[in-house]
């Protein structure tokens, strides 16, 4: 008879809100089931009752430790729905911005994920102290620090200050020096690799059944990115590498996304030697658009998280339907199959390594 | 232990005289003995006649807060208690996973009507006195999410609040204004609840 063992909705470790029951024999997990919705607030009703551009704001707060990328993809989808191109300079800036965030995201993750483990603090300083570099950097060309709401339909608010390709390569530098050290500093640790090693193994064939995407999928050894496979902006005429790893462990999706910061440094310094001079600017904010009528879209975006999707059936000034398909509750989905026959100390490693946001998951 | 400690003793009247100063704001904290105010505190609270200042000095100088992040505010508070903004400078000390060793609540993020009474649960399991920030417009009164279906319009329909902080997200040092804000009134500059 295995004993309940109920977990959150208030834990600090399921990043959020979310409530786990898991059913153990001994210590180890047989059953574990996800309560989701306490932070649900019905995101994609209120947008059908705003103008295009008013929401904006509220597909930030979808993906809040990534915020750029949830709203890219929502700009990204009017623009289909209204056939609306983008300039060319405001592409690369958009792309800059973009990885800028994926780095910040990926920072916290592994600040985030050291904490789980109990590496306490060490590793959450440090990479909190340089996530707030790059959220200077994104200050710079966006003028906010967090929520940036900085995509205008055809290109962005702000164009790149003069000396941001100096600040950006100099930060840059620094970042790939830094992550020699983190990974010294976790990848030294015994107890840190002994909860990594080989532990909450996703198979290839299993990743793809679930439905995850992003880092996770990568790290179960299937190379998809949707960068890569469906280019937007300018990813096709720049080089990196999709980073792929054969695990499928706790220690496969954290290298993975330590390896994509790195392939992120190399993308922003290929596009800052790229970008061509022009304008960079959007449209102003218009409230109302116009738009084929009954007109539907679907566009994804590789978010930090893995692949979001927006699809758009268009009206003339508002969008009649958007639903939202979040890499974050897919990945969520994923959890009771990599957490079973694992001790229940093990489900906050293998969850931290999902790196879920749960008012993605609830929307 | 009360019973041990000799209250004529001139260790003790030094002792009680420091403590005197310093909660009169005449010694700051660098020059008081670190032995006086670290090593003998239980003993002295006990038994040194302001109790009540020393005991509204030390409530003010560490507060606890309660690990319990909602939403995107949590991130920022996350920042806050980082390297760069360093909170516990200001005696803002860690933040804890169990509301039992806490005496503030900073309720980062919009208040789900699934979420309240897990939000009240938590707050009637912390010990007196506790104080409540709202951290953020959703908590303040709704926030972007006001016209939403699901959601506590202000967390001050559920409790009562102390400091309320603007800003979506509020900046860290926002946090630190509120802190201090918050120290001021334990303090006694605004009259104690």
């Amino acid at each position: 008879m295995p004993t309940r063992i109920n977990i959150g909705p208030v834990h600090p470790s399921t990043h959020g809100v979310l409530r786990l029951v898991a059913d153990v024999e001994g210590d180890t997990i047989t059953n574990l089931e996800p309560h989701i919705g306490f932070l649900h607030r019905g995101v994609e009703k209120l947008v059908e009752t705003r103008m295009y551009m008013q929401s904006p704001p509220y597909m930030e707060k979808l993906d809040y430790v990534a915020p750029l990328a949830m709203d890219d993809a929502y700009v990204a989808t009017v623009e289909a729905a209204l056939g609306i191109e983008v300039k060319e300079r405001a592409m690369y800036v958009r792309l800059i911005q973009l990885e800028l965030q994926r780095i910040a995201s990926h920072l916290f993750f592994t600040g985030a994920l050291c904490n789980d483990m109990g590496l306490m603090f060490t590793m959450f300083m440090w990479c909190f102290e340089d996530r707030d570099r790059v959220l200077d950097l994104l200050a710079q060309t966006t003028g906010q620090r967090m929520f940036y709401v900085s995509m205008r339909l055809g290109g962005v608010t702000l164009d790149l200050p003069p000396d941001f390709a100096d600040n950006c390569n100099e930060f840059l530098d620094y970042m790939e020096k830094r992550l020699g050290a983190y990974e010294n500093f976790m990848e030294k640790n015994p107890v840190f690799m002994e909860r990594m090693k080989g532990v909450g193994v996703l198979t290839s064939q299993e990743a793809k059944d679930l439905g995850v995407t992003g880092p996770v999928l990568r790290a179960s050894g299937v190379p998809y990115d949707v960068r890569k496979a469906k280019p937007y902006y300018v990813y096709d005429k720049l080089h990196f590498e999709v980073q792929t790893d054969n695990r499928g462990d706790n220690l496969a999706r954290y290298r993975v996304r330590i390896m994509e910061i790195r392939e992120s440094a190399r993308l922003i310094r290929e596009a800052l030697r790229q970008i061509p001079e022009g304008d960079a600017k959007g449209m102003p904010v218009k409230l109302i658009g116009p738009a084929a009528k009954n007109r539907t879209v679907t566009v994804s975006r590789e978010c930090p998280r893995g692949e979001a999707m927006m699809y758009m059936v268009a009206d003339p000034q508002k969008p009649y339907r958007l639903s939202i398909r979040s890499p974050n509750f897919v990945n969520l989905s994923a959890l009771p199959h990599m957490a079973k026959g694992h001790r229940l100390g093990d489900l906050f490693a293998i969850m931290g390594t999902l790196d879920l946001v749960m008012a993605c998951v609830d929307r | 232990m009360s019973d041990e400690i000799d209250h004529d003793s001139p260790e003790f009247l030094n002792a009680r005289r420091e403590m005197d100063l310093l909660v009169a704001g005449s010694v700051s904290e660098k020059q008081a003995k670190p032995n006086v105010v670290f090593a003998k505190f239980a003993d002295l609270i006990k038994s040194m006649p302001p109790t009540k200042d020393a005991v509204r000095w030390s409530r003010k100088n560490s507060l606890w807060p309660l690990q319990f992040g909602l939403a995107c505010c949590a991130i920022e508070l996350m920042d806050f208690g980082a390297a760069r903004v360093d909170a516990e400078r200001k005696g803002y000390l860690l933040f804890r996973a169990t509301p039992r060793q806490c005496d503030v609540m900073l309720v980062a993020g919009w208040v789900t009507k699934s979420m309240v009474p897990e939000i009240k649960r938590l707050y009637e399991q912390m010990a007196e006195p506790r104080y409540v920030i709202a951290f953020g417009e959703c908590a303040t009164c709704g926030g972007p999410w006001w016209e939403s279906y699901n959601i506590v319009r202000g967390i001050d329909q559920v409790l009562p609040v102390d400091v309320y902080v603007a800003g979506c997200p509020p900046r860290p040092e926002n946090l630190f204004a509120a802190l201090i804000k918050l120290q001021n009134k334990l303090g006694g500059e605004i009259e104690d609840r």
